[in-house]
């Protein structure tokens, strides 16, 4: 009897402990959102950065316009509409009734002042180093709603570029980052406890509709099992990067994430400046047997390094085969003519550049081996692998390829060229006056010719230069909850769409 | 322990300290260049030198020394560069819930241990003591993260009595001081076992059963404040190393404590963060290292801290 009522006390104290110490989970207006890393800045200059972007983008800030996840197009967000009113000015018409989460008014002055700030170079902001890098955007408020923007040069597609500009309250301070933001989206921020979480609230001032879940909070943890298990327990109810050895639920969704991974070829250093071998390197890589061992079975072989979202992606481009006959050929053939090819070609990857990176790499090798290639796999940190990826090169350096992986989430094809295939880009193995011809022509012009020249340029890449083993358009895998509606699209690597969330 | 005495350990601890930061300026600055990480890879290399000017990078190795050691011994260890902020607010905002973690797992895996191994070496040989080595072996030798794993799965999703993870209440500290508890426990129960077998083996023992002692006083009394000296010795080291943080524990976890502040400042050569991180440790471990000679002192009347 005595025992009975020992763990009756013990079922007791057990349930208390349980149901007093866990945490309120899931309630039908909370959300929480388990991402791998902490946000580096919560300041509205900063979201060219996906970590930052995240949590931010139409979530606390927005900007003028948005990108369509199904195509790319631009659609509208806090202007309503768009026109070219001569080669070097663009018209924006804004929308009425937005507030700042701070009570100010949005209008034409605040976007004004908001790509003043971006384009600052002693704040360094993520949008002004990357997405409008090297082009001088002066603005200027024709009325409150009327804004216009004057270019140094020709830039057909500033509407895309300023769907990466976020528009923050007047009052962000213009001489350092802020840490509280106050933007125009459904959201605003609560408290970022750093270290542990950034809590949003509901905005009930939001122009748009409102959304279903008012107190959302986003935690980061590095690790994919434990990401996944916070949705097991009702912890969290979305986590994303889930490893692919975790993701195997029916609540794991694997989507496209606008990444490509490619082998990239440093074409300037002998055996690899000859365009047999690197052919070879392409044919002997079997991508088939790659795809659903090491790369998630959803993956899609690539033929260039932007995925079929993007503007100026040629469908028409072959798929290399696995051939290790002929690369084997062709590799006797450069031996002929007295090409080095026994020469140590060096790998270098990138520790968790990817799930399953060093693991893909090890199997590469072994094909290149294969083939009659001599390669050795060097596995480096983030910060040795920039030096390797970024010039200025040592002129005397061993013969290598990089593994890499390239996003475009903006959609088009002028992110993703410049700086990695023309003479002067700060990771281009190449130097071809033909392609930077090509290149150049195309940023300047629009619609179909526009479309032709890429087209054009990434067929050149992949067929006649040869400069990059290109392997797979990337998937990623969100773990949701099963009481939650939400969908994963192309562009979860950069944005949680929290407005579009509900319990079912 | 005298005044006189804690100033020349001071002293001595203040040279050690000038040698570790000056070692960790130059060894933080071999692995890299923080402007490549920090800014997108997009970024030109103008506004790469510009970042590198505006955090003193383009200057001579000597000449950033010289600045660095200017601020040390004003005790600023500037701005973090990834957090914005004062490296040291940083620093101590992450130091206190490291220090209470590792205290608490310590002190649990030092009274365990000397529970367990005191039992074993009263049954030395047994079948006790062989499944004491067993367990203890394993508790030292089970790698942090599988055990944070396997704690997970087991007590946040299968019985869902604790959480995943994450910081709060008492019960978010349970998995992460059941992982650091392992280790310790498992090395300090080989080393009582061993000190007491000897310790009851002693002349100074037989003499104390001869007298008539009884057996719990002699093993627990005598022959444990003997033997307790090599296990503080070593706790002592383990603290040290606990003040670095729990490491993996923090990772898998997402506990806020400064083992995770400092994996991530190496990774993202946040120099200041590094330089914050090592130098509030190192105070700590000065601190440590001092109260196991008090310790030592009050345990064994033999040893007096001069």
């Amino acid at each position: 009897m005595n025992k009975i009522r020992k763990i009756n006390a013990l079922s007791v104290g057990m349930a208390l402990l349980v149901g007093v110490a866990l945490p309120a989970y899931a309630a039908s207006d909370k959300l929480t959102v388990v991402v791998t890393d902490e946000p580096k800045s919560l300041d509205p200059c900063d979201t060219d950065l996906s970590g930052n972007s995240r949590v931010m983008h139409n979530n606390i800030t927005e900007a003028l316009v948005n990108l369509s996840p199904k195509d790319g197009s631009v659609v509208p967000s806090l202007a309503t509409s768009w026109r070219q009113v001569d080669s070097l000015t663009w018209e924006f018409k804004l929308r009425e009734g937005v507030t700042f989460h701070d009570g100010k008014v949005f209008d034409a002055q605040a976007v004004v002042a908001a790509l003043k700030r971006g384009q600052d170079p002693s704040l360094a902001c993520e949008v002004g180093l990357a997405t409008l890098k090297g082009i001088k955007l002066t603005a200027e408020a024709v009325n409150p709603t009327t804004l216009r923007i004057k270019t140094d040069v020709v830039e057909p597609i500033l509407p895309n570029k300023m769907s990466a500009l976020d528009i923050g309250s007047p009052a962000t301070p213009g001489d350092g980052k802020t840490r509280a933001p106050a933007g125009t989206g459904p959201y605003k921020l609560a408290a970022w406890t750093p270290g542990q979480s950034v809590t949003l609230t509901a905005y009930d001032g939001y122009w748009g509709d409102k959304p279903p879940i008012k107190h959302a909070t986003i935690i980061w943890r590095a690790e994919s099992a434990v990401r996944a298990a916070m949705v097991d327990t009702g912890e969290a109810q979305i986590a994303y990067e889930i490893a692919p050895q975790d993701g195997t639920t029916g609540q794991d969704h694997a989507f496209p994430n606008a990444e490509t991974s490619l082998l990239r070829i440093d074409a300037q250093v002998p055996p690899l400046n000859d365009k047999r071998v690197r052919e070879a390197l392409n044919l002997a890589i079997d991508r088939d047997g790659l795809v659903g061992t090491v790369f998630h079975k959803d993956a899609q072989k690539a033929m260039q390094v932007v995925p079929p979202s993007v503007f100026g992606f040629n469908p028409d481009i072959p798929v290399w085969t696995y051939d290790p006959k002929k690369a084997k050929a062709l590799l006797a053939a450069a031996k002929a003519d007295g090409v080095p090819v026994d020469k140590e070609i060096v790998i270098y990857g990138r520790i968790g550049i990817y799930p399953n990176s060093s693991e893909s790499l090890e199997a590469i090798q072994a094909m290149l081996a294969d083939a009659g290639f001599n390669a050795r796999l060097e596995m480096l940190e983030t910060s040795p692998w920039l030096k390797r990826l970024l010039k200025p090169w040592e002129k005397e350096r061993q013969p290598s390829i990089l593994q890499t992986q390239i996003d475009n989430t903006e959609g088009d094809a002028v992110f993703t060229l410049p700086n990695r295939f023309t003479s002067d880009g700060n990771q281009s193995t190449i130097a071809d006056a033909k392609l930077d011809k090509l290149i150049a022509d195309a940023s300047k012009s629009t619609g179909d010719e526009r479309k032709k020249m890429f087209q054009e340029a990434f067929r050149y890449i992949a067929v006649d230069a040869v400069n990059i083993a290109p392997l797979f358009h990337m998937v990623t895998i969100a773990r949701v909850a099963k009481n939650v509606n939400y969908t994963v699209d192309v562009q979860a690597g950069n944005e949680i769409k929290l407005r579009t969330v509900s319990y079912r | 322990m005298s005044f006189t005495y804690f100033l020349k350990r001071a002293a001595f601890a203040a040279l050690a300290l000038a040698a570790l930061m000056t070692s960790a300026f130059f060894l933080v600055r071999l692995t890299g260049d923080p402007v490549d990480l920090y800014l997108p890879v997009d970024a030109s290399s103008a506004a790469r030198e510009a970042m590198r000017v505006r955090l003193g990078l383009d200057a001579s190795l000597p000449v950033q020394f010289l600045d660095w050691a200017w601020d040390m011994i004003r005790l600023d260890f500037g701005m973090s560069l990834w957090h914005n902020r004062p490296a040291m607010d940083v620093v101590l905002e992450a130091l206190p819930n490291t220090l209470a973690l590792g205290a608490i797992a310590l002190t649990l895996a030092f009274v365990a241990a000397i529970v367990i191994g005191s039992i074993a070496a009263v049954n030395a040989g047994g079948w006790i003591d062989r499944g004491v080595n067993v367990l203890s072996q394993a508790a030292a030798s089970v790698p942090d993260f599988w055990l944070g794993l396997m704690g997970v799965l087991l007590f946040a999703v299968t019985f869902r009595i604790l959480p995943t993870s994450g910081f709060g209440g008492p019960i978010y500290w349970v998995l992460p001081i059941a992982c650091l508890f392992a280790r310790p426990f498992g090395t300090l129960v080989q080393i009582v076992r061993g000190s007491m077998i000897e310790a009851l083996n002693a002349t100074f023992v037989r003499t104390a059963r001869a007298k008539g002692a009884r057996d719990g006083r002699v093993t627990f009394v005598h022959a444990l404040r003997n033997a307790l000296l090599p296990a503080v010795t070593v706790t002592g080291d383990l603290a040290a190393q606990f003040a670095g943080g729990g490491g993996v524990v923090e990772v898998v976890f997402g506990f806020p404590g400064i083992g995770k502040l400092l994996i991530d400042g190496i990774l993202k050569r946040d120099f200041a963060i590094v330089q914050a991180s090592i130098f509030a440790v190192a105070v700590v471990i000065f601190f440590i290292n001092i109260l196991v000679d008090m310790l030592y002192a009050s345990i064994d009347p033999r040893v007096r801290v001069e």
